[in-house]
Formats: C-alpha cells, structure tokens, sequence
C-alpha cells in the first residue's frame, strides 16, 4: 500500500511528495494537501467539532508539514500516520487550549446521530464490496462492541487518559483499561489484515 | 512484563492512553524486547492511518489551500525550503 488513497497511475507516492517537500518543492506540498485534506479535516472536525477552526488548523498543520518534513522517514512508517499524529495533536491541543470541552460536548450531545459510533459514514455493501479503504476499515472499527468504540472514541477522537474516560463515563478504571485493549488489538489485527491483502 | 503485555500496552502508548505510572513498566519492557519493541511500536502507529481513514472525508476548502501555497511560496523565496525552516 504505497498510498492510503486511490491516486491517478503513474502520480508520486506518499513517500516520494515527502521526499519532494523535504527539499523545498512546494508543487509536493500541494499534491499531498489535495490527496489528504479531506482526510485530515475530517480527523479535525473530530475532535474540535467546528469548521472555522478546523479550516485553520487545517492550515496549520500543512505549514507544519512543510516546515517538520525533515523529521519524518520513511524506514520508521509511513507518510499518512505521521501526519494523522501531528494532526490529531494539534487538534487535541487546540481543543484544550481553547477550554472548548464543555462546549464540543455540547455540540456532541446536540449531534447524537454522529456520536459515539457513527464511525461508518454510507457504509453501504456495495462499498464494501468496491474495497475501498476507508468504508473497509469502518467496518473493522464498527464491529467492536460498542462499549469497546466508546472508550476508543474518547481515548484517541478527545485525547482523554484512562483515569478521565473512566471519571467521565462512570466505569471502573480496569474495565476501561481492558475494553481499550482488547478494542485496540482488533482494529490493530484489522489493520494488518487489510495491509496484508493490498 | 511479557510481550504479549508490551504489546497491550505499547497499542495504549502511541494513542497517549497509557497513564503516568504504566510508562515506567513499558520503557523498561521496550528497553528489555529492543529492536522488537521499536518496530511492533512502529506498527501501532498505523492505528492512527486506521482510525483516520475511517472517517469520511470532509470538503477541505480551497481558499485554504490558496492561502498555504502563498505563505510556502513566499517563504521558498528566502529560504531553500523546509530543511532551513
């Protein structure tokens, strides 16, 4: 899997649009924010449920891509899951920053149909089916036990410890801590699964 | 800790879930397991491409776009790129 995304034969891979902005050329940049700023919005608007700050810190983090993509490299993974952390790190920072919990869980109450384990967004058979990467790796997430994606949920989308989804959902700590695991260790075998048969 | 354990736990490390007073018993687990740890660590990472690429992407707009490839752009003029960054 050279690219998390479908792209056009013969364009760069992830790898070789790092390689190019980590040597200056802005034409790289530009072919990865039209491969993945979707992806990435989507992983913003996650976390801090507001799309004039997503837009922004959108482009926060590209300008951090241009300016980190010294630090990636390749030997030690791959492009999107360097990326997918520096977002999400920034997004969890920008949340708490700004003290938006009260209200992102505002929002998230007024948006029951999106929270918490509408992961799956037109999963249809028909998707399932085309294989397409994303609607495939829903699926795993969304045959965890819901107890399993709503400590997952809080854990990775809200960047809570297990002390605080325990606090916040009123389970005790080694249930939460359990539920993370065996919920990680599915989508993890999931993952690998998937890779091993692209 | 055996592996199976460091693997639990290293899962929790790269989503910032393992709390305060685990980290001591997976640092000295990744030191003890070496090159094993660092790539199965390696590995989880991919739990992030996971979760991300399970959303659907969202309309990322273009005015953004504009706007990053001006300041890059601008940027480039006095430096050579992000490695002088």
């Amino acid at each position: 899997m050279t690219s998390a995304v479908d792209r056009e034969p013969g364009a760069p891979s992830d790898v070789d649009l790092m390689l190019g902005i980590q040597s200056g050329d802005a034409d790289a940049l530009s072919q990865l924010y039209d491969r993945y700023s979707g992806i990435m919005k989507a992983l913003i608007l996650r976390i801090i449920h507001n799309e004039t700050e997503a837009d922004d810190l959108l482009q926060e983090v590209f300008m951090e891509i241009w300016n980190q993509a010294k630090n990636f490299s390749a030997e030690k993974g791959k492009p999107l899951g360097w990326m997918v952390t520096l977002t999400r790190r920034r997004a969890i920072d920008a949340l708490r920053k700004k003290q938006a919990y009260a209200r992102a869980e505002e929002r998230l109450q007024a948006e029951p149909e999106r929270q918490p384990l509408a992961w799956v967004e037109n999963a249809t058979e028909k998707d399932i089916e085309a294989g397409d990467t994303r609607v495939l790796m829903a699926k795993v997430i969304n045959s965890l036990p819901e107890a399993q994606q709503q400590v997952i949920e809080l854990a990775f989308f809200r960047g809570m410890s297990q002390r605080e989804i325990a606090f916040h959902t009123n389970i005790p700590l080694g249930t939460v801590k359990t539920r993370l695991e065996l919920g990680l260790k599915k989508i993890y075998d999931g993952l690998k699964e998937l890779r091993d048969e692209l | 800790m055996s592996f199976e354990e460091f693997q639990n736990c290293a899962r929790l490390y790269v989503i910032g879930a393992l709390e305060p007073e685990e980290l001591q018993d997976f640092e000295a687990a990744r030191k003890q397991y070496g090159s094993a740890a660092e790539d199965f660590i390696n590995q989880c990472y991919g739990l992030h491409e996971a979760f991300a690429l399970s959303l659907k992407p969202a309309k990322a707009s273009n005015a953004i776009k504009d706007k990053l490839m001006s300041m890059v752009r601008e940027r480039g003029q006095g430096q050579s790129g992000p490695r002088s960054a």
